[in-house]
Order: C-alpha cells, then sequence, then structure tokens
C-alpha cells in the first residue's frame, strides 16, 4: 500500500512536468519543418496519441481475454476503463489529423486508408463502450464485451488491410519511413514519454474510480433490497 | 426479409435516382447495403426463438461442442441471406437494366464468399446480442462497423465483376473476403461458448 500512495505523489507532477517538456520539446526545440512549416509540430502529439490509442486497445484485448479466462473482475475493469481511454486518445487523432490536413491537404478530411481505419477502428470502440452502457440483463454485461473486446482487437488489422486493398492508389498520409531530423527524433520521444506516462496516470486513476463506483453500485443495491450491512 | 432488401432497392432508386451510368459506380454498393439490412433483420430473429422459449438451455444442456450450435446458426443464416439474394438478383437485374451474361457465374461466387463472412460475424454477434436490454438496437451498432472490412471488398468485387473484370484486380478481394470468413469462423468456434453462457 505504501509504495502506491508514493507512486500516486509522483505521479501527477511527473505527467505535468513532462507534458511541459512535451509541449517545449514540439514547440520550440523541434526544428521547423521545411515544406509545412509549423503545421507539422501538430505530428508531435498526432503520433504519440495514435501509439498511446493503439496500446489502450491492445490493453482492452488483454483484459478481455483474461477475464474470460479467469473471471477476476478487475481484468474487466481494466478492459473497460482502457476503451475508454482509448476512445479518448483516438479522439485526439481524429481531431489533431484534420487539423493538420487543411493546410496541408487542402481538406480537413480524405477517405485516404489511414483515415478511414483509424476512424473505423473508432467506431467498434465507441459501440463497445454503448454496449457496456446499455448493458445486458443479470449481470452479463463483462463477458458480452470481453467477447467483443476480444473481436474488436482481432479485427484491427483486417480493417488494415482492406481499406488499403480499397483506396491503395491514395496513399498521401506520410509513412512510417520518413526520415526525420534527430532533433524532431528527440522530441517525438519526449512526446512519446509524455503520453505514456499520461495514458498511465489515467488508467491508474480511472481504475480506482471504477473501484469505486462499483463499491457505491453495491451499497445501493444492498439499500433497495432492504438488507442491512 | 427479400422483400424488406427490395424495398431498399427502391428507395435507394428513388434517393439517388439510379440507372445507366451511375450503376457500375454505385450499383454495388446499393446491392449490399440492401443484404445488409435483410441480414440485420434476419439475425435479430436468429435466437429469437430460444429466447422466448427459454430452449437456449436445452440447446446448452445437450452433449456436444458448443461451436456445433454456432455451425448450425451460421449455417441456417447463410442460407437464408442466400436464398435472399437470389430472390432479390433479378429484380436488380431488372430495375437496373442490367442485361445477364457470363458475369453471373463470379457474381454468384462474390455472394456467397461475402454472405459467408456476414453470415460467419453476424451469428456470433446475435448471439452476443441476444441477451442484452437493446438487442435491436444494439445488433446494428455492434456488428456494422465490425464487418465493414468485408463489405469493402464485397462492394469492389462486385464492381469489378459487373464491370467484367475478373482478371488480378478481383483476386486480392476475394482473398481478403475468404481470410475474413476464415478468421471470424474461427473466432466464433472460440469464443462462442463464452457467448452464450448462461
Amino acid at each position: 500500500m505504501k509504495k502506491n500512495i508514493l507512486v500516486d505523489k509522483i505521479m501527477p507532477p511527473l505527467v505535468c512536468i513532462s507534458m511541459l517538456m512535451a509541449l517545449a520539446a514540439a514547440l520550440l526545440y523541434a526544428p521547423t519543418e521545411k515544406v509545412m512549416g509549423d503545421t507539422q509540430r501538430i505530428f508531435y502529439f498526432h503520433v504519440p496519441a495514435a501509439i498511446s490509442a493503439f496500446i489502450c486497445f491492445f490493453l482492452v484485448f488483454i483484459g478481455s481475454i483474461q477475464y474470460l479466462r479467469t473471471r477476476y473482475a478487475h481484468w474487466d475493469r481494466l478492459a473497460r476503463c482502457a476503451a475508454e481511454l482509448g476512445v479518448l486518445f483516438g479522439l485526439i487523432v481524429l481531431v489533431t489529423g484534420p487539423l493538420w490536413a487543411k493546410p496541408i491537404w487542402g481538406v480537413y478530411w480524405r477517405w485516404e486508408p489511414r483515415l478511414t481505419s483509424m476512424l473505423i477502428a473508432f467506431s467498434i470502440y465507441v459501440a463497445y463502450l454503448m454496449l457496456r452502457t446499455q448493458g445486458a440483463s443479470g449481470g452479463q454485461t463483462p463477458r458480452i464485451a470481453s467477447v467483443l473486446g476480444i473481436v474488436a482487437f482481432i479485427n484491427v488489422p483486417l480493417v488494415h488491410y482492406s481499406v488499403d486493398l480499397w483506396a491503395a492508389d491514395q496513399q498521401l498520409h506520410p509513412q512510417r519511413n520518413v526520415d526525420l531530423q534527430p532533433e524532431m527524433l528527440y522530441a517525438l520521444y519526449v512526446c512519446f514519454a509524455a503520453f505514456f506516462l499520461l495514458l498511465a496516470l489515467l488508467l491508474r486513476r480511472r481504475i480506482e474510480l471504477a473501484k469505486i463506483e462499483e463499491a457505491v453500485e453495491k451499497m445501493r443495491q444492498r439499500l433497495a433490497t432492504g438488507m442491512d450491512y | 426479409m427479400s422483400f424488406f432488401s427490395l424495398l431498399v432497392l427502391l428507395v435507394f432508386n428513388f434517393s439517388f435516382e439510379l440507372g445507366g451510368a451511375a450503376l457500375h459506380e454505385i450499383g454495388p454498393g446499393v446491392l449490399w447495403s440492401a443484404f445488409v439490412f435483410a441480414c440485420l433483420l434476419g439475425l435479430n430473429r436468429s435466437f429469437a426463438d430460444e429466447r422466448e422459449n427459454h430452449s437456449l438451455d436445452a440447446l446448452l444442456m445437450a452433449p456436444g461442442d458448443r461451436g456445433a450450435i454456432y455451425l448450425g446458426k451460421m449455417a441456417a443464416n447463410l442460407i437464408f441471406l442466400l436464398a435472399v439474394e437470389l430472390i432479390c438478383l433479378p429484380f436488380f437485374a431488372l430495375f437496373f437494366n442490367l442485361s445477364p451474361g457470363f458475369f453471373i457465374l463470379p457474381l454468384l461466387g462474390v455472394l456467397v464468399l461475402g454472405s459467408a463472412c456476414l453470415s460467419a460475424a453476424g451469428t456470433l454477434f446475435a448471439a452476443l446480442s441476444s441477451t442484452m436490454r437493446l438487442r435491436e438496437l444494439l445488433l446494428p451498432l455492434l456488428l456494422l462497423p465490425i464487418i465493414l472490412p468485408a463489405l469493402i471488398s464485397c462492394v469492389k468485387a462486385t464492381g469489378l465483376v459487373l464491370d467484367n473484370q475478373f482478371g488480378p484486380a478481383l483476386y486480392p478481394h476475394l482473398k481478403m473476403l475468404a481470410v475474413y470468413a476464415i478468421v471470424f469462423v474461427t473466432l466464433s468456434l472460440m469464443l462462442f461458448e463464452y457467448a452464450i453462457e448462461e
């Protein structure tokens, strides 16, 4: 318990500092890109957010598998909280992307493979959250959501390949093999570190909150059935 | 289900003023939209009897693998969907002035593969949503984003076939559909026992 308190004390200021460092790295330290100018700087938040979203989706997958195997509530809690954060980071990606695209491509949105597959993956996890809030009868929601969590993650590469096939001639999104200057790379690493710390903190806090929510729900049910506790 | 698909074709006809040149551009999309909506209707019903008569428990008690229940349900959904498609296709050709030709054989191939994808994923999700409170609403919400990869390839492959292009352009889409169907049947066989557990 003592160790956890220490982590809780250290994490928020650490995230704060690393986020400020990430801002400084992206806006001040990184050199201006020759062709795109300052618009390119949004990339330092866009890419880490995208990777964080996929880490969240992977955590949903792991949590779902482990829940079906062991039936421990904490795995289900992990999957649920990670899905929420995945949607949050996905939203950051889908907002920063068009902001960059408008000056560079001239339009906010193109039906380009990378954009389309991110949008589809995002909508699958939104549907996952809707399933969680709507709920099944008799406390079966975690089991059903776990099956969906597994299917959704397996579906991500399928979406990727099919969308690539669909619009292979429209690849405009910058690819992974872009050459970055060393300074740009360092700035990107700082942003990665900041986003991963943020992800860890948010996930931890969200799981704590979920525990409290469950405890409240349990008390409410006890009160409703008139049992004393 | 067939009548519903025909109505969908009718609605699209009026909303897009189809026919003639537009056919090759949006015809496949219209056709598959109609099939997907019909499929959703059928899937919503596919576990209704078990739910209303509480006979799922009996099915679950039966000795044997849970995967067999999935395969049976999937086969039933597939046959229904194919029947709907076979009924709709002549009307599609009739409404949109499509003259019959050699393309019918490959088109049937695409239809079978595409329907296998729809029913493979659809049956698992029908089982999942059958215990939900808002199942009629949730099934399309959950299923549509999941079947999008298959749908994309279905529409592309159908478009190529209607354009009489059977060459190498078609194969990747057929391969995609086959992979999707195999992945989802395998995944469903593994997960089905968790999906219908009571």
